[in-house]
């Protein structure tokens, strides 16, 4: 193999081996076009701002002398800045070293001698295709500018507005809405253009030799018949001859006709498309955000889990097979898609990550066959994901656990000894009750012992948790003892350790921002 | 303690209410709709009778003291079991009923039927899966006193005349360094108030009628309570 060609198959295979260089093509990949990933709308934004400062510029230009470092910031910084983005595009656009790795295992099979020439002009075809895609020629356009010697590439400048389409989700939605219905319009267009085309004529036939007219060129004629297809009609020609009026009637008929069918066409196409549109969005939403809970059929018992999990702060996500109850989710500001529990594809759909993404996963249908199933589901994509499920009939308990589910509810038992403890105890079952549920101020809280609290306080007595009127009731160990009820001043805490507190809400989050914010008292 | 159970309705709810109660009345008792699920008590061990919607209750008449009953309602249709509630409550005005609900909608209705106590079973379920989610160690700590058998224990203690603490302010005493307990709340039998919790900060004196709920190991408790009474 000559030189270049061993030096050219080298670089493909140091290229393609590389962590790091894969990591930094990633993330100008999520940063550019990943509509998921977190950091491109910042992306996104300084782009649209470069834009309309450039727009800025070109308007102040119109009427004012330009000022040198404007000029000097339109027709370098910014142009520089899309020039790199176009570059950049293009080098994430495709993967050339597996296009050349490819080529050389093809050629080694096949026992020929490998040729970097024929490499090149696949990857040259790759990139060409994205070159000649529209939004990649806008891109172009929009660097233009940069050779300002050239006064009439300034007016590429405008080009710089397309590129807008690029950044802003609602003008792409747009475009694929009038996209989907690409063939009707065009039809609609044609018809327009044929009656602008048949009318210019016969109104030019008709006033162009009138010693009155105002229609004498070919091109008024034309002009007139757009303004008035349009129905703007401004007035400024208007036919003069008999001939030219009946055309006039014929022309404004048809234009009706074609406002008409235009606009019933853009809104069916939206009221098709408007679903998708939503769910699309809906989706970016969920794969943007950084925690959640992934409930599994929005049942009675789902409703109020979810309320009270968004009570807490908690963004919460529902994927359930009945429309009326994702509906109803919604209804209730949940972030809730149409989709099988218990099929791969939804989840493939929603994009999520179960590591980064799922605080847990709920599944409380009240059927034990579709939790199992969902939950065996979620259990084939992840292994460590927390799973909770509710059981219906005590029969099937062992079938959750050995679906994977980490937490069994099983509301008649729990039912059961609810009705036991109050019949027993019922102050101390009251007293308990009113703790749990929130609704008095005084509640329990667990407080973890993080690195700094850990650093700073060393047992329970530095806490001084009675000077905020809180109950310090026991401290679950991090290293996996049992729960330490009532400890003493000496007792040591350290990082890990989770401290059960019962204690006034208000007072409770003053103790907890003093524990992260003071040092200890001595 | 009331001495007497009676259970309406046969179902898993009845069934596990029926077990777990069984040791704190001298009495439980089902009743039911239809033969079959008769039968199924019966196999299950319970003493059983029918009943029907429409009753006049001569037999709980007959053979219990109304004001020393508890009767649980958990039939499954929300319809019959507010009737069910109604009708019981019209018979017997000290009878303490408690009543299972499925939805919001049915606690307000079972309220204004005059049951004492609603159970809403889709609210407890979900308290307790968010308590799960969110709090793990409260969960698993509070369910351990409450349900399982666990060294620490939640108690309530009357105070009753004689008791050493008559008198005493609530936070004079130290229950936590000499005792070994919690003092998690103070019942008001005076005031006629809910519930005063000592993490409110008020410094309650203690009279007969109170009720103290504390929590610690129940030798601890025991110690607490012989304490109070032998002291005197």
């Amino acid at each position: 193999m000559k030189p270049f060609a061993r030096f050219m198959v080298k670089s493909a295979y140091v290229l393609n081996g590389s962590h790091r260089y894969k990591k930094v093509k990633t993330f100008f990949y999520n940063l550019m076009e990943n509509n998921s990933y977190r950091y491109k709308k910042y992306f996104d934004v300084v782009m649209v701002m470069l834009i309309l400062s450039s727009v800025i510029i070109l308007i102040r230009e119109v009427k004012y002398e330009s000022h040198d470092f404007l000029q000097f910031f339109n027709d370098y910084i910014i142009s520089i800045v899309f020039l790199v983005e176009y570059l950049l595009r293009m080098w994430v656009y495709n993967d050339n070293s597996k296009i050349i790795i490819e080529r050389y295992e093809h050629d080694e099979f096949l026992q020929r001698e490998f040729s970097p020439l024929k490499a090149f002009k696949e990857i040259l075809h790759v990139k060409f295709q994205y070159m000649s895609s529209p939004s990649a020629i806008i891109d172009l356009f929009a660097i233009m500018p940069f050779f300002h010697e050239l006064r009439l590439l300034r007016l590429f400048i405008l080009f710089r507005v397309f590129k807008l389409f690029r950044y802003t989700n609602s003008i792409r939605h747009l475009l694929s809405v009038l996209t989907h219905k690409k063939h009707e319009l065009l039809t609609l267009l044609m018809f327009a253009a044929i009656v602008v085309f048949v009318s210019g004529v016969l109104i030019y036939v008709m006033e162009a030799n009138h010693p009155n007219s105002q229609i004498t060129t070919l091109f008024e004629a034309f002009y007139w018949s757009l303004v008035t297809i349009s129905t703007v009609g401004f007035g400024d020609l208007v036919p003069k001859t008999e001939g030219g009026q009946v055309v006039a009637m014929f022309i404004i008929i048809s234009g009706i006709a074609v406002l008409s069918f235009s606009t019933s066409i853009i809104v069916s196409a939206f009221t098709e498309r408007m679903d998708d549109i939503v769910e699309n969005k809906l989706i970016e939403n969920i794969s943007a955000l950084r925690k959640f809970y992934l409930i599994c059929g929005y049942t009675k018992t789902a409703q109020q889990v979810a309320a009270k999990l968004r009570r807490h702060g908690k963004n919460i996500v529902v994927l359930d097979n009945n429309v009326d109850r994702v509906k109803l989710a919604t209804s209730h500001h949940i972030r809730a898609v149409v989709g099988d529990p218990g099929a791969l594809a939804s989840y493939a759909k929603l994009g999520i990550d179960f590591k980064k993404q799922v605080h847990a996963v709920l599944c409380l249908e009240y059927d034990d066959v579709s939790n199992v199933y969902a939950a065996l589901t979620i259990r084939s994509m992840n292994k460590e994901v927390m799973l909770l499920s509710l059981l219906i009939n005590q029969s099937n308990r062992k079938k959750l656990s050995l679906a994977g589910v980490n937490e069994v509810v099983y509301s008649q038992e729990l039912v059961g000894m609810v009705a036991k403890e109050f019949s027993g105890m019922p102050v101390a079952f009251e007293a308990i009750h009113a703790l749990r549920s929130e609704q008095s101020d005084v509640l329990t809280e667990e407080i973890v012992i993080d690195e700094y609290i850990g650093a700073q306080y060393r047992n329970v007595g530095d806490l001084c948790a009675e000077r905020y009127r809180i109950i310090l009731m026991g401290i679950s160990p991090a290293n996996g003892d049992a729960f330490l009820f009532n400890p003493k001043s000496h007792e040591p805490v350290g990082t890990g350790d989770i401290l059960l507190v019962i204690g006034s809400n208000v007072l409770i989050k003053e103790f907890k921002r003093d524990l992260h914010v003071k040092k200890r008292r001595s | 303690m009331k001495k007497s159970a009676l259970i309406f309705g046969y179902n898993e709810y009845a069934r596990q209410i029926a077990s777990q109660i069984a040791s704190e009345y001298e009495r439980v008792h089902i009743f039911v709709l239809d033969d079959a699920l008769r039968q199924k008590a019966q196999e299950d061990g319970f003493h059983v009778s029918s009943f029907d919607l429409s009753d006049e209750w001569h037999e709980i008449e007959r053979d219990y003291r109304t004001d020393n009953t508890v009767a649980f309602c958990t039939l499954e249709d929300d319809a019959h079991n507010i009737f069910l509630t109604i009708s019981l409550r019209a018979t017997f005005s000290a009878m303490y009923i408690v009543a299972l609900a499925k939805d919001t909608e049915g606690i307000n209705k079972l309220k204004i039927a005059g049951a004492n106590r609603i159970l809403p079973i889709v609210q407890i379920t979900a308290n307790l899966i968010s308590e799960i989610l969110e709090k793990p160690v409260v969960t698993n700590v509070l369910h351990n006193i409450l349900y399982e058998d666990s060294e620490i224990k939640i108690a309530q203690i009357n105070v009753v005349p004689g008791d050493a603490i008559v008198g005493n302010n609530s936070h004079g005493i130290a229950f936590k360094d000499t005792y070994n307990i919690i003092l998690l709340a103070i019942v008001d039998k005076m005031l006629n108030t809910n519930f005063v919790f000592t993490a409110k900060g008020f410094n309650h004196r203690i009279e007969v009628g109170d009720v103290l709920v504390v929590i610690g190991l129940q030798e601890d408790i025991d110690k607490f309570k012989m304490h109070i009474r032998d002291s005197v």
